[in-house]
């Protein structure tokens, strides 16, 4: 059974259809990737896949279960994490706040717990700070889980982005463009550590790329939004031979490029 | 570089003016009396080593020269002196020719000037002032800025010491309220004279001092054992003060420490959850009214009658202020909740607006209810809290059950600020949608937020009914929102030690500085004013709110420095310099 599959999604803002009519499947431990180019809508599907949005049409199943009208925490709940394309870390906190942060929805303590700071708080909360540790050892980020988010680098803040969302035990990670703004090493770090999310942790991915390199390489499988329709999907090499793709998207230069 | 020190000076000079020449025109220096010109003098000196060690960095301080620092002391307290030497003059020489002064300036009496001068006022209306008392202010200024700028070159050569001088220094902020402390309970014993009239004034300035001052020292000691011992110490002390302490200043220091309670119950809403609420005095109307419903159902025609047609005698209070303890928590968390739900889809400004409305709504409710709540003729002879038949009714077990009160709260709140919810309200405050989508469930995040701090503002006010024995609508007008929203603000948003130093500073101040009485507001408007343009994140600020707004003083980590990713990276293949397309 497929992890996630959307049937017919469509989301409209006044008179502009960013999403229409969007099918999409994706497979567990499958990496998938979303192109388009700007305005495609990928960025409002994603948000129609959190609950940051409701779609007007179609339905949306994870895990064999309708999310549409469930709120995003609710969702996330469930097992769906994201990233931003603009960082959006909660930037006075420090790291390791903003992975517990991450941990929310899987913490049961409650506030009247907290200030008798009875044994299970103590407990959960200890484990808790545990696991954000390794989370941030996982990412390669050691050592500046007290540093504020907003002081950390920019490639670091990406990663700890990525820490955060998996702090919430997620089944399907979506990705946004989580390679913009780096330079080539770091993307190439950034990769390796997509890959060691599906094989060493066993989540599913989403992502919205526009570095074809990045979404070449590692794509299992690929989605191209244009005008907010899907106007291809499949392989990466099928996709990238796609005359609509090159037109809309990709442009005739890409095939040289990515065959050097 | 001499003539910037000296602007620099000019600029801190007309500054001082302007401080001096307030003071003396709200009438101070006759308050002070005998001490008009040490005390003005020393403040003055204070002043000028704030205003020339000048920056927020310990660079700065490190960074002034000597000559340069004295360039600038010297030329704006002589600036200063002269200014205000020549205004005082003018006033002196139009009040012995007899013009009379008040009618525009109306604290510009003799005796006001006279005290500056250290004269009797006599001589001031007889204009027979000795020549050297014409430059007296000019020169007490003067040497007040050369004190100042000494000041600073103490200050850098203290900061240059190598460590085990300091660590030998930082004791004297550490120990300085226990000096304090013995300096109160000194002034309390019969016999000593100190201060005159205003001894009573100045012991009950000093104990919060000491009590401002034991804050602080908490923070600046050592995590761990000295830290815990300290804490002991002063804990002592703060619970011997009611009993050291007079009426008159216990009574000052129970509102004090009743502002605390609500202080702390607004900041998690403010501080920590990052709602602004200015309706916040509703909860602690919610609670002194249900306590008076509770204590004093004779006051309330309504409740009468209902008691009486069910035979109960309605002459008596109905629960003694323990049992109605659970009752008015309840009712303020149910406030609390009642207007957090029409709220929780607003923000800022919107969001402001719809709880000062709903604090307005409850005051009228109070006002014209009359059948409940006995409209402004309010609800009398509200019973005083009772233990073992004995009477905390009066100003010293009031100012006790305050700092219990507030040490509760104070202790609830920190565990809740260091908590699963507390680690929530903040990810809220910063990104209401990015916490969401990381699995906050804002609903209960935020009602939790307002009934949290609802609750505490209803056990403030169940203390003030319990205090007045009689309350009015009056009691809880927009101002007290203002003043617990401004205590909070200038404690430092989000800090709980803050909240208290903000109470003391915003509703103990004024009761010392009676003198200045209708010119308080004017002063706390300036105060305030000064104090959010030089240190916009309160006295004590949260740690996450001085990082938040003094940035430049963090090491600057930015895109040049190479993050995790880059060094984790492979190898580069050199064929590829471009990586791709962006």
């Amino acid at each position: 059974m497929a992890l996630l599959e959307a049937r017919g999604v469509t989301k409209v803002f006044g008179g502009l259809v960013a999403v229409s009519q969007v099918d999409l499947t994706i497979e567990e431990r499958m990496i998938a990737s979303l192109i388009g180019p700007n305005g495609a809508g990928k960025t409002t599907f994603f948000n129609c896949l959190t609950g940051l949005y409701k779609p007007e049409e179609g339905d949306i199943l994870f895990d064999g279960r309708s999310i549409i009208g469930l709120r995003p925490d609710q969702i996330t709940a469930l097992g769906i994490a994201r990233t931003y394309q603009n960082i959006r870390l909660f930037g006075s906190m420090t790291a390791i706040e903003n992975i517990l942060v991450g941990q929310h929805v899987r913490l049961r303590s409650t506030p009247l717990g907290a200030i008798l700071q009875t044994p299970f708080t103590r407990r959960e909360e200890q484990r808790a700070e545990k696991r954000a540790r390794e989370l941030l050892a996982f990412v390669g980020l050691t050592g500046k889980g007290d540093m504020l988010a907003k002081n950390l680098p920019y490639g670091d803040q990406r990663l700890l982005e990525v820490a955060r969302a998996l702090a919430s035990d997620p089944k399907l990670l979506l990705l946004d463009e989580p390679a913009a703004g780096m330079n080539p090493r770091e993307t190439e770090a950034m990769m390796h550590l997509i890959h060691r999310l599906r094989n060493e942790l066993g989540i599913t991915i989403l992502l919205i790329e526009h570095d074809m390199k990045v979404v070449m390489s590692i794509s299992d499988r690929v989605t191209v939004l244009d005008y907010g329709k899907k106007i291809a999907e499949g392989r990466p090499e099928e996709v990238r031979n796609d005359p609509r793709v090159i037109e809309a998207y990709l442009g005739p230069g890409i095939l040289a490029e990515t065959h050097p | 570089m001499l003539l910037p020190s000296v602007q620099r000076g000019l600029r801190i000079g007309a500054i001082a003016f302007a401080i001096l020449t307030y003071l003396v025109l709200v009438g101070l220096p006759l308050r002070l009396g005998d001490l008009a010109l040490p005390i003005l003098a020393g403040a003055m000196a204070l002043f000028f080593w704030l205003a020339l060690r000048g920056g927020k960095s310990k660079q700065d301080v490190f960074n002034r020269q000597p000559a340069l620092l004295f360039t600038a002391g010297l030329s704006g307290g002589l600036t200063a002196g002269l200014l205000i030497a020549a205004l005082l003059a003018v006033f002196v020489n139009l009040t012995s020719s007899g013009v009379r002064l008040q009618p525009i300036f109306d604290k510009m009496t003799p005796p006001n000037l006279a005290a500056l001068y250290g004269v009797a006022p006599g001589a001031i209306v007889g204009g027979e002032l000795s020549p050297l008392a014409w430059l007296q202010q000019a020169l007490l200024l003067t040497v007040a800025s050369g004190v100042g700028a000494a000041l600073v070159l103490v200050e850098r050569w203290a900061r240059g010491r190598p460590t085990p001088r300091i660590s030998a220094l930082r004791w004297i902020p550490l120990l300085l309220p226990i000096a304090l402390f013995l300096f109160v309970l000194w002034l309390g014993m019969p016999g000593v004279t100190f201060g005159g009239n205003n001894r009573g004034t100045i012991r009950l300035l000093a104990a919060m001092v000491t009590i401002g001052a034991g804050i602080l020292a908490l923070r600046a000691a050592h995590p761990g054992r000295e830290r815990q011992l300290l804490s002991l110490l002063y804990l002592a002390g703060v619970a011997y003060l009611p009993f050291t302490l007079d009426q008159f200043q216990n009574s000052v220091l129970g509102i004090v420490f009743i502002f605390v309670m609500m202080g702390l119950g607004l900041n998690i809403v403010v501080g920590f959850a990052g709602l602004l609420d200015l309706g916040y005095v509703a909860f602690f109307a919610i609670g002194a009214y249900m306590y008076a419903f509770l204590s004093a159902p004779f006051s309330s025609p309504w409740l009468s009658a209902q008691l009486q047609s069910l035979g109960i005698p309605a002459n008596a209070p109905l629960l003694s202020f323990w049992m109605a303890l659970p009752i008015t928590m309840l009712a303020g968390w149910i406030g609390g909740v009642l207007l957090g739900i029409p709220v929780l889809r607003l923000r800022g400004d919107y969001l402001a607006i719809v709880t000062l409305g709903f604090g307005e709504i409850i005051r009228l409710f109070m006002l014209n209810l009359a059948e409940l709540t006995n409209g402004p003729r309010g609800l009398l002879n509200i019973a005083p809290p009772y233990l073992f038949g004995y009477n905390l009714g009066n100003p010293r077990d009031i100012f006790i059950l305050g700092l219990i009160g507030s040490a509760v709260i104070a202790f609830s709140a920190y565990r809740l600020d260091n908590s699963r919810l507390g680690r929530a309200w903040i990810a809220m405050r910063e990104d209401q949608d990015v916490a969401q989508a990381t699995g906050v469930n804002l609903v209960r995040t935020k009602l939790l937020a307002f009934a949290i701090g609802a609750l505490f503002a209803a056990l403030a006010g169940q203390l003030y009914a319990a205090r007045q024995t009689n309350i009015f609508p009056e009691n809880f007008s927009l101002f007290v929102s203002i003043d617990a929203l401004s205590l909070v603000i200038v404690g430092g948003m989000g800090s709980i030690p803050g909240v208290v130093l903000g109470a003391l500073a915003l509703k103990g101040l004024p009761e010392v500085l009676r003198g200045v009485d209708e010119y308080r507001i004017v002063t706390f408007a300036a105060l305030l004013v000064t104090m959010m343009i030089v240190r916009p994140e309160g006295i004590i600020p949260s740690t996450r709110r001085r990082r938040e707004l003094h940035e430049e003083a963090e090491p600057v980590v930015g895109e040049d420095v190479p993050s995790v990713l880059e060094r984790l990276a492979p190898e580069l293949k050199s064929d590829n310099p471009d990586g791709g397309k962006k």
